[in-house]
């Protein structure tokens, strides 16, 4: 009897691992990769210059802001949840170090742990409310981005910030952005995003945060310490706001206008639920973010590049997403059927 | 069940919470009440399309100038973003305190001119300023530039810039402004008329986004190589099309002009990825604007040239289209750049 057993135990541990994780690459990520690899194909024929480094490298530093915050908000929307103040934080992240550096002449590195701290600060505040208040998350974080909005506006004081040091410069789209050729913050956007997909695919804590989005009761009844894993991701969110407010600054001017984050967490929530995360949370990935972060900056240069009205790229992106979350929806009716 | 009611009662409270912070604005200032003739001192508020935009708060410095130079009380508030909803929010809340003169720059003049209406009908006096109602019963615009000067202006300034010939593309931000579209129709026709050699290519929309109107300059002066020109027509767009021209490192091979306010074109007009910034005194425009709020108010009749001061001379007004005009541009270049401070 136990000599059976034992066989089958193996068997079963070793099917139950396959069955919880899931492919490397999902359906929905190989549609994208498709998408976009044909976009560039047919940009490329099309125009004279997007597949030159001079086209490529400032896509990807357009990218990286919305894909790093979007991994935060990727960890957000798998657990269920959502964060709208993202604009509203990155606007107090910006202005804060924005003045900082103007006033005090902050050097790089103390500037990029200001900006993290406060958007951190900022994102545990997000994560308290919505871990402890028990009120959805739209209405938690609506409510705080209209007071990080006031917050932010405040310290603009009716002005802009003029003459900003290009400590920044590093994160930008000129030649002190990159290395061989590489962009920086799109490196560090990688290796970030590196790291959250192995935590989530990998590590008991990034499960445990995908089966709070499957079922929140099930969750905390198995033992899932639910309320720390959501301050986490939502401050974890609010951190990658203020690296990303720098690597907005270094792509900006030296000017720096209260228009700053106006509708970042438009432009993040569509990369992340174009990447194939599910708005009904307990699904998702953050290589989708990137790739649907990618996709959105790819419609956006390509309408300009083809030279069609500015517009298209809104009907575009507005397409995707419904066609995103369409999927998403059919693909858990199917699912619930034939459980 | 009085958890149930109370777990509502707090959906409700923040929800509220979030909707009365979605329209909150920045406190009104108001300056100079000096009583001016025995009686109350002539109140005039000017709405702003946005207010704590360095292009607004020095119209209400010259607001301000005036009411302590004219004796009379200037009020000055807008919304905190471009949006007409909470502007009309605002000139509601004007008609309430029943104001004098009730000057507004509105971001949807359609929207506006039923409420200028409601305003008049309350025995206010109505005006607008920098952006005009034309379909509205103000009494008055006080126009900073005409779209003939403003656009000929930008015109000239690239083409000088561009050598007089080559392909130029324009960055502007609202889709719907019409003073902005009114300019991009007038480059085209000044360009056409007086400088066959120029071609435009493109004309692009970036809102009021700094940001995106310098991706967008990257991606003409990729779509287009032989680009040597690029148009920003409005504050956010200026600076992002010289950024843009910077970071590609073809400063001297693309030359740019815009309408930036003068600090924040500084670095780029001294560096040499702007060539000019057209624009008009924005604090004597505001001045006009408070003067002009308070000659209404008094009724008194506007001449067809007129001198305010002696900063603010050569202003016209023109009786059937009840349009007074501040004058010239003003260009700002890298010589005069540093004399100004908004």
């Amino acid at each position: 009897m136990t000599t059976t057993t034992i066989p089958v135990k193996a068997d079963l541990t070793s099917k139950v691992k396959g069955r919880i994780l899931p492919p490397l690459v999902t359906g929905q990520e190989y549609v994208l990769i498709g998408i976009i690899v044909a976009l560039w194909a047919l940009l490329g024929v099309f125009t004279p210059a997007f597949l030159t480094a001079g086209s490529v490298v400032p896509l990807l530093v357009a990218v990286a802001p919305v894909a790093l915050v979007g991994v935060g908000m990727t960890f957000v929307i798998i657990t269920a949840g959502i964060d709208v103040s993202v604009g509203a934080a990155t606007m107090v992240a910006a202005v804060v170090v924005a003045k900082a550096m103007v006033a005090l002449g902050l050097p790089l590195i103390p500037a990029v742990l200001l900006a993290m701290a406060i958007g951190g600060v900022l994102g545990l505040i997000n994560g308290v409310l919505i871990a402890y208040g028990r009120i959805h998350p739209i209405i938690i974080t609506f409510g705080t981005a209209n007071l990080f909005m006031y917050l932010g506006l405040q310290i603009f004081g009716s002005s802009t910030v003029n003459n900003i040091p290009s400590t920044f410069a590093i994160f930008g789209r000129g030649e002190e952005g990159r290395t061989l050729g590489i962009p920086h913050s799109f490196l560090i956007t990688l290796i970030v995003l590196g790291a959250a997909w192995w935590f989530l695919r990998h590590r008991p804590s990034g499960r445990h945060l995908l089966a709070i989005g499957g079922n929140e009761n099930a969750a905390r009844l198995a033992g899932v310490k639910v309320k720390q894993l959501l301050v986490s991701a939502y401050t974890l969110t609010g951190l990658l706001i203020g690296l990303g407010a720098c690597f907005t600054l270094g792509m900006g001017t030296s000017t720096l206008d209260q228009g700053v984050g106006v509708g970042r967490e438009l432009a993040v929530i569509a990369a992340v639920v174009i990447g194939g995360t599910s708005v009904l949370g307990g699904r998702g990935s953050v290589l989708g973010t990137l790739l649907g972060a990618i996709l959105v900056q790819t419609v956006t240069s390509g309408v300009t590049q083809l030279g069609w009205p500015s517009q298209l790229s809104d009907l575009f992106v507005g397409l995707a997403i419904i066609l995103a979350v369409g999927t998403d929806i059919i693909r858990e009716r199917a699912r619930k059927k034939t459980s | 069940m009085s958890r149930k009611h109370l777990k509502m009662a707090a959906v409700l409270a923040v929800g509220a919470l979030a909707l009365s912070a979605c329209t909150s604005k920045n406190e009104s200032s108001s300056v100079g009440s000096t009583p001016a003739s025995g009686g109350e001192a002539v109140t005039v508020a000017f709405v702003p399309k946005l207010q704590g935009i360095p292009y607004f708060e020095a119209m209400n410095a010259g607001g301000q100038k005036a009411a302590e130079e004219l004796g009379i009380e200037w009020l000055y508030q807008g919304p905190t973003t471009a949006d007409a909803a909470a502007q009309s929010e605002i000139v509601r809340a004007f008609i309430q305190q029943k104001v004098d003169v009730l000057v507004v720059a509105p971001n949807d003049p359609d929207s506006m001119a039923p409420l200028l209406q409601e305003a008049q009908d309350a025995g206010i006096r109505v005006a607008t300023s920098d952006t005009d109602a034309p379909n509205s019963v103000r009494e008055l615009f006080v126009n900073q530039t005409t779209p003939e000067n403003h656009g000929r202006a930008l015109a000239e300034s690239l083409t000088g810039a561009m050598g007089g010939a080559g392909e130029f593309a324009i960055v502007s931000c609202s889709e719907t402004a019409s003073n902005l579209n009114s300019y991009i129709e007038e480059i085209n026709k000044v360009m056409a008329a007086d400088f066959p050699g120029i071609t435009l290519v493109d004309t692009v929309y970036a809102g009021e986004d700094q940001a995106k109107a310098a991706s967008m300059a990257t991606d003409l002066m990729n779509a287009h190589p032989d680009l040597t020109g690029i148009v920003g027509l409005c504050s956010a767009a200026a600076p992002g099309v010289a950024q843009a021209v910077r970071d590609a490192g073809r400063i001297g091979e693309v030359f740019t002009v815009g309408g930036g306010t003068p600090t924040a074109m500084a670095p780029y007009l001294l560096d040499g990825s702007s060539s000019a910034s057209v624009l008009w005194d924005v604090e004597n425009l505001g001045y006009l604007t408070a003067w002009a709020g308070s000659e209404l108010a008094a009724d008194t009749a506007f001449e067809s040239a007129f001198d305010v001061n002696s900063d603010i001379t050569g202003v016209t007004y023109d009786a059937a289209t009840k349009i007074m005009l501040l004058g010239d541009p003003l260009v700002f270049t890298k010589d005069n750049v540093e004399q100004f401070d908004y």
